[in-house]
């Protein structure tokens, strides 16, 4: 990124999309030269239920500000029924998310087709905005972090303040 | 009935179990140096079976140690309370364990000094070969005196930062010894994420974020398949409430689809593992 990253900041998000709908999706919005911010890096996948929730935590872990799971309808998906296992897995995930401390809107789920580049289009612009607005993510691994473990007399006093939950 | 009865019960059950060669070992209890302490103890001879206890200190669930043991000679024993056996039916499931291996010996639970046993909802015995005494006679998910998600609950009861500054603090004292994993009766890959140095699935240095993703990858892989033994938390050296995890996952399973409670019987499919065709999603 820039010199001044303070002053502009544009957030990372990561968009995992199915290699049969929403890439494809994604190459007819390039080839119908439409505009959407470029904050977006799109990972291929073979299928939505390829995602797993961890690529999710590991991209929070590595720098990402927003991540997006993109995939075919239900009822399309390439595979039949991958996508229903991918709706039931982050619905879950989203709450998961959100119980972790990682803001919601962090973390978007779209089915977009390969025909709908104005909704790819629309989808990226809108999540770019959402994340903008929120500024950068918490969860990025640092290297100050491994400071923190306490010292064994914390970690007593804590223990029992656990305990007490 | 008191423990000692309980005990002695136990004892010449085991002891005759063994005499007779019909199993191959007793899966029970056993005192150790502290006296508000018992372990996992393997008894093997009618002597041995004289070695066993029981009482209100049997904190640990023993289902876990029978995936070490998958081919036995003769049938292993085991004594067994709603939390093993509820474990017992998830392995069956989970293709992990034969049922025809086991002898189970169901005791009917009162809870032990455990947190975890006061928001137990299941104290007898679901699956067994014979009941050592009688099944408790009031419901127990009437008797739980804590929320069944209680741990969930006081964290869901936090602000957004809040939750967050709670999980920092959590997980920035959380060593990664894999204790959790290891102790849980239903997390069975042969070969675990965490060990799969090459392809870098896991970050390896100390750091609260990577402590958290280890953490909630764990629950995910765990959570709609826990029977809430609350095993990961007994053996967290650290004292981490890392049971919230997976309370929270089976609170919001539960939310979306209705009643669910994981080894009530052998033939129990978990959530992430099917799909119905008009489950909810909110997002398009
Ligand atoms: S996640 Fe914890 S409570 Fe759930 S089955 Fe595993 S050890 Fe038991
Ligand atoms: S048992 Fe506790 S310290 Fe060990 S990896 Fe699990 S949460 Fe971390
Ligand atoms: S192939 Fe697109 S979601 Fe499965």
């Amino acid at each position: 990124m820039g010199i001044n990253e303070a002053t502009t900041y544009e957030p990372k998000i990561l968009a995992f999309c199915c290699n049969w709908c929403t890439y494809t999706g994604a190459d007819l919005a390039g080839l119908n030269r439409m505009k959407y911010p470029a904050n977006v890096r799109v990972v291929r996948v073979p299928c939505s239920g390829r995602v797993n929730p961890q690529f999710i935590l590991r991209a929070f872990a590595r720098g990402a500000d927003g991540v997006m799971v993109c995939g075919c309808h239900p009822g399309d998906c390439h595979y039949t029924t991958g996508n229903y296992f991918t709706r039931r897995r982050f619905m879950l995930m989203k709450k998961v998310l959100e119980f972790n401390g990682i803001e919601p809107q962090r973390f978007h789920a779209r089915w977009i087709s390969g025909s709908e580049a104005a909704k790819f289009r629309d989808a990226v612009t809108e999540v770019a905005q959402v994340v903008k607005a929120l500024g950068p993510a918490a969860t990025k691994v640092t290297t100050q972090a491994s400071s923190k473990a306490p010292a064994s007399a914390d970690i007593e006093s804590s223990v029992q303040k656990e305990g007490a939950l | 009935m008191n423990y000692t009865e309980k005990t002695k019960l136990i004892q010449t059950r085991a002891a005759a179990l063994l005499e007779a060669g019909e199993v191959s070992y007793v899966l029970g209890w056993g005192a150790t140096r502290f006296a508000d302490k018992t372990r996992a103890r393997f008894a093997r001879s009618p002597e041995e079976a004289a070695t066993l206890v029981y009482n209100e200190h049997c904190t640990q669930s023993l289902a876990k140690y029978l995936v070490d043991d998958r081919w036995p000679e003769t049938r292993i024993a085991i004594l067994a309370r709603g939390c093993e056996s509820r474990a017992i039916n998830r392995m069956i499931r989970d293709n992990q364990i034969r049922r025809e291996n086991l002898l189970i010996l169901g005791l009917p639970c009162e809870g032990t000094d455990a947190e975890r046993c006061r928001s137990c909802r299941a104290h007898d015995p679901v699956v067994y070969d014979e009941l050592l005494w009688e099944p408790n006679s009031t419901g127990a998910a009437a008797a739980a005196e804590l929320s069944r998600y209680y741990r969930a609950d006081a964290v869901d009861a936090l602000s957004a930062a809040e939750k967050k500054a709670y999980w920092d603090d959590v997980y920035a004292r959380c060593i990664r010894c894999y204790a959790c994993r290891n102790a849980c009766p239903v997390c069975s890959c042969r070969e675990c994420f965490v060990d799969m140095h090459r392809t870098g699935f896991q970050g390896k240095r100390h750091s609260a974020t990577d402590n958290q993703t280890f953490g909630v990858t764990r629950a995910f892989h765990v959570g709609d398949r826990c029977i809430e033994c609350g095993e990961c938390e007994r053996a967290c050296p650290m004292g981490l409430p890392i049971l919230a995890q997976t309370q929270k996952i089976l609170k919001e399973i539960e939310a979306l689809a209705g009643d669910y409670e994981q080894g009530l019987d052998a033939a129990q499919d978990n959530y992430l593992g099917a799909f119905d065709l008009d489950d909810k999603d909110d997002f398009m």
